[in-house]
């Protein structure tokens, strides 16, 4: 079996974009062998794509809970290390308790949301990668992998489908 | 038999009517590139005007939040006119209006992206930037109320060096807390949908510490599926979960003052009643901005039309509405009820010394948008729309110096009475205008302020359907 190759092709809309997704899968590219790039989001079901697995949610609700639990520290803990009597209120008062609770647990759901898009996408890359300019210039890029030998029936049947271009791609700096 | 029909409009009246849909941005696409290339020229060609600009306004900003913040710390708050019982000055006034300003980029960008507003799209960054802006202001303004800052730690959930910890009792810390999350999170919510645009910036520039700035902040985004997905459900989060800290953040401000039983303030109402004031002020302030950015930034004519200014403008009047709702319900309550010292507050704020006060901002608050937000053809007038945000902002001053400085005035110890003055605060008070401003025109050198990227997308899901005798805008569902 011969080596694989990378192959970038370019096109100037979503539509000719999933023709090309649905000719590959003819051709027997796996989902996992193929990734469009775009420069805007494009809806799963239109590109005829599998839709992508996300865990930024879940980290979210995971920093939600903790945000929770250091609110319930911070308003019941500290008055446990230093007990202070304020206007004959309880020390372990539970309205005050319901607005820090509010706003560490909405400050741990974003937070951590934020930090699951770093963690999930592996945000910051700086190494080389496949990519070209064009992309963020409107074009959408189907970028996949398929035998070396077999790259010239990749490249015709890309073209047929309305690739402007269809060309091994390496990867680069940003 | 005859038919007879009413006639509904006379024809040229409804010819003047019937609107192109092509005039939107939505239908009126440019390639994607073409657009791209719009926002980064407008970002690198400057002239020398605005160079100068930014350098006489750097320089108040030392003289104001530098060597004024300076005198201020090195010989105490009685520089400033804060004295027995006016211990809350114009720097709390300072503090509340900035946060309200803050209010119009969560507001716009996060209430208005949950509704699916199309017209959002191209102003989104522009109102957000304000939040962050807006809130180093309200930062900046209660360190110069504190006085002593660097005992600033003392707020911080750790003994000091006495032992003493911070006390959650008191809404100075629930302040504290919202604040803060309302800073870290807008922020983070500025810096998500501008990934792809920090991107497209990246691609654009060629070599030089630009480069090297998108670069890093780019993060390496490429648009990749898995990306996008996980971009728009980070996004999708954010939206909806900052909006009740919006709500949090300026109903815990009223509770600074409603919580204590001073007359003026011990309202049940003033939570929500400050919110839609923050709203009211920082509509406001999205229509200066929309104004400015529009006259000022090469293309962006293209980009923010009268169609944004309407929707702003509509904005702006039904929240002057609410505004005026919830100032009557906070002020016919206490008229009727009857209490001496809310009496002699209510005389003090309409017939006391500052009695013009308490009547430019009724003018400012309501009549003016009143009079000139029921107009669509005025609404759509940029720098109408910009004069009414400004008087706006005028009348939502005053109210907040109504409620802090003049509402301290009268208490229940009539002995203590005391007109204020304000001396150092007023420099200072110009510096963060001047300090909002020149974080404004840099980054508008430095960061696309539109986000084309949110704008190509909503171009490709808006089409023109021909029904019957018209064309109808409609939507598709994109992502």
């Amino acid at each position: 079996m011969s080596e694989p190759i990378t192959l970038l092709a370019m096109f100037e809309d979503i539509e000719p974009a999933s023709e090309g997704v649905e000719k590959l899968q003819q051709m027997g590219v796996t989902d996992d062998d193929m990734n469009v790039i775009s420069g805007i989001p494009v809806k799963n079901t239109i590109l005829g794509r599998p839709a992508a697995i996300t865990y930024v949610s879940r980290i979210g609700m995971f920093g939600a809970i903790l945000g929770m639990f250091l609110g319930i520290f911070l308003i019941y803990g500290i008055p446990y290390l230093y007990p202070l009597l304020v206007g004959g209120q309880p020390i372990y008062p539970i309205p005050q308790g319901i607005i820090i609770t509010f706003e560490m647990t909405m400050l741990g759901l974003m937070g951590f949301s934020f930090i699951g898009l770093f963690v999930d996408s592996g945000f910051p890359s700086y190494t080389p990668q496949k990519y070209t300019p064009e992309i963020s210039d409107g074009k959408v890029a189907l970028l996949f992998s398929c035998p070396v030998n077999e790259q010239e029936k990749f490249i015709d049947a890309l073209k047929n489908a309305g690739a402007v271009t269809v060309a091994p791609v390496e990867a680069r700096h940003l | 038999m005859a038919s007879y029909a009413k006639p509904l409009a006379r024809q040229k009246h409804a010819e003047e009517h019937e609107e192109d849909p092509r005039q939107h941005l939505m239908h009126d696409p440019l390639p994607r590139g073409q657009m791209n290339a719009m926002v980064m020229e407008s970002m690198r060609e400057t002239g020398p005007i605005f160079w100068i600009i930014t350098a006489v306004l750097a320089a108040f900003v030392v003289f104001a939040l530098g060597y004024e913040w300076y005198v201020l710390i090195m010989q105490g708050q009685g520089v400033a006119g804060v004295t027995r019982p006016d211990y809350w000055g114009v720097f709390l006034v300072n503090t509340v209006f900035w946060i309200g300003i803050s209010h119009a980029g969560t507001f716009i960008s996060a209430i208005l992206r949950v509704l699916k507003v199309e017209s959002r799209r191209p102003f989104t960054r522009a109102a957000e930037l304000m939040t962050t802006f807006g809130l180093v202001q309200a930062g900046l303004s209660i360190f110069m109320h504190l006085g002593r800052v660097w005992l600033t730690y003392w707020m911080f959930p750790i003994p000091n060096q006495r032992t003493i910890w911070p006390d959650f009792h008191s809404p100075l810390m629930w302040d504290l807390m919202a604040i803060t999350t309302y800073l870290l999170c807008s922020t983070m919510y500025l810096f998500l949908p501008l990934i792809p645009d920090l991107a497209m910036a990246r691609d654009r520039t060629q070599g030089g510490w630009l480069k090297v700035f998108y670069k890093t902040l780019a993060l390496g985004f490429r648009g990749t599926e898995g990306e996008w997905k996980n971009l728009t459900t980070a996004m999708n989060i954010f939206a909806f979960a900052i909006i009740p800290v919006m709500f949090s953040v300026h109903t815990i401000v009223s509770w600074d003052f409603a919580m204590a039983t001073r007359p003026g303030w011990n309202s049940t109402v003033f939570g929500p009643y400050f919110v839609i004031g923050a709203l009211h002020s920082g509509m406001a302030a999205v229509a200066i901005v929309l104004f400015l950015l529009r006259s000022t930034m090469k293309h962006y004519k293209y980009f923010i039309r009268p169609e944004h200014f309407n929707t702003i403008g509509m904005l702006m009047l039904l929240v002057s509405m609410a505004w005026a709702y919830f100032y009557f319900n906070d002020y016919i309550v206490p008229w009727y009820g009857g209490d001496i010292w809310d009496k002699l507050f209510q005389e003090y704020a309409e017939e006391g010394p500052k009695w013009y006060l308490w009547y430019t901002m009724l003018i400012c608050n309501i009549a003016v948008p009143w009079l000139i937000l029921w107009n669509r053809k005025w609404r759509e007038t940029p720098w109408l729309l910009a004069l009414a945000g400004i008087l706006i902002n005028v009348g939502m001053y005053l109210e907040r110096y109504i409620i802090i400085p003049v509402g301290v005035t009268i208490n229940r110890m009539p002995f203590t009475w005391r007109q204020y003055e304000p001396r150092i605060e007023i420099p200072m008070t110009v510096g963060t205008f001047a300090f909002f401003l020149l974080l404004y025109m840099l980054a508008s050198r430095l960061i696309p302020l539109i986000p084309v990227w949110e704008v190509q997308e909503g171009q490709e899901a808006h089409l023109i359907r021909k029904i019957g005798k018209a064309e109808i805008s409609t939507l598709s569902e994109m992502e």
